[in-house]
């Protein structure tokens, strides 16, 4: 139950951000063409806003030490400086979010809404972390 | 269905406000990518990157669904993905036939698809776990992830899209 319970909590949050990225359009790859082209603002006021609300949440939980539901102190882990693999890696996926207008969030939203592509689209994800898993000893991080 | 998107000033507080609500609930820290990793791992445990402990992965799985249904949702209710094609900004989508969002383009979208795969798991984190959350905890890493995105997607947006269509 308690498992359950877990899981169908995850799920709303996926649902809840599923809703706002769609009625924001930010899962449209007209939307991110238009970004990168510096077309429109809303994009941009769409990621420095989210990020600016992010990161006045940690720091009301840093200030005010709030405790998670378990009542155990938050602990907010930086991923490793890794920045060969950082950037190389990021400008991999910015190609691939610049042809499709999908990350990843909005990768598994196309799935629902048209399964044939989402499909060729989780396909290629799988592929290319699979390759990674392949490759990652061999290329420089 | 109305082509105006909801407000930027009201969208992105929405999505930044999954940070705090994933760290205070669930003790997670905001990312989408790891589910590739997840569910590979689920069926090969070859090589090593996928034999490793998943259980910490699994959440994503379960938030994808949730996306997904969603997606599904919206298609029953006639969501159309090539509505923008003539209401977008400025930029012009007249080389576009039939819409962005038509399986003639196929090798895009699995090609894309690779790269999204290599690239996020490359870079340890997407917009999810770099640009919003990493971001969010003024992390030098995703930084420098958020900074690669971009080089990337200008590079594919002047210098790539303009010759497939």
């Amino acid at each position: 139950m308690k498992k359950l319970l877990n899981i169908t909590s995850f799920i709303l949050l996926g649902i809840y951000f599923a809703i706002v990225l769609t009625e924001a359009q930010a899962i449209s790859w007209y939307r991110i063409q238009e970004m990168f082209y510096f077309q429109s603002f809303h994009m941009y006021g769409l990621l420095g806003s989210a990020i600016a609300t992010g990161a006045l949440s940690l720091w009301i939980i840093k200030k005010f030490k709030i405790k998670n539901l378990n009542h155990t102190p938050i602990e907010v882990k930086d991923k490793p400086f890794q920045w060969k693999a950082n950037l190389g890696g990021g400008i991999i996926f910015g190609l691939g979010w610049g042809l499709t207008g999908a990350c990843s969030a909005p990768l598994f939203i196309s799935l629902g809404l048209n399964w044939k592509i989402g499909f060729l689209l989780l396909l290629g994800a799988l592929v290319g972390t699979l390759v990674y898993g392949v490759l990652k000893d061999k290329i420089p991080h | 269905m109305t082509n105006e998107p909801l407000a930027w000033y009201i969208a992105g507080p929405l999505i930044g406000l999954i940070v705090p609500i994933l760290l205070i609930l669930k003790e997670k820290q905001f990312g989408v990518s790891s589910s590739y990793r997840y569910i590979l791992s689920g069926i090969t445990k070859n090589p090593s990157y996928f034999n490793y402990h998943r259980e910490q992965d699994a959440w994503q799985v379960y938030f994808a669904i949730g996306l997904i249904l969603t997606g599904i949702i919206y298609n029953l209710n006639g969501y159309d993905m090539n509505a923008l094609k003539t209401s977008v900004g400025s930029v012009k989508f007249d080389a576009l036939t039939s819409g962005f969002y038509d399986l003639s383009n196929w090798a895009i979208f699995l090609f894309g698809g690779v790269l999204i795969g290599f690239g996020s798991r490359y870079s340890n984190g997407c917009t999810a776990g770099h640009c919003i959350m990493g971001m969010s905890q003024l992390s030098k890493t995703s930084f420098i992830a958020t900074v690669g995105f971009f080089i990337g997607g200008l590079i594919a947006t002047y210098f790539i899209i303009p010759y497939l269509f």
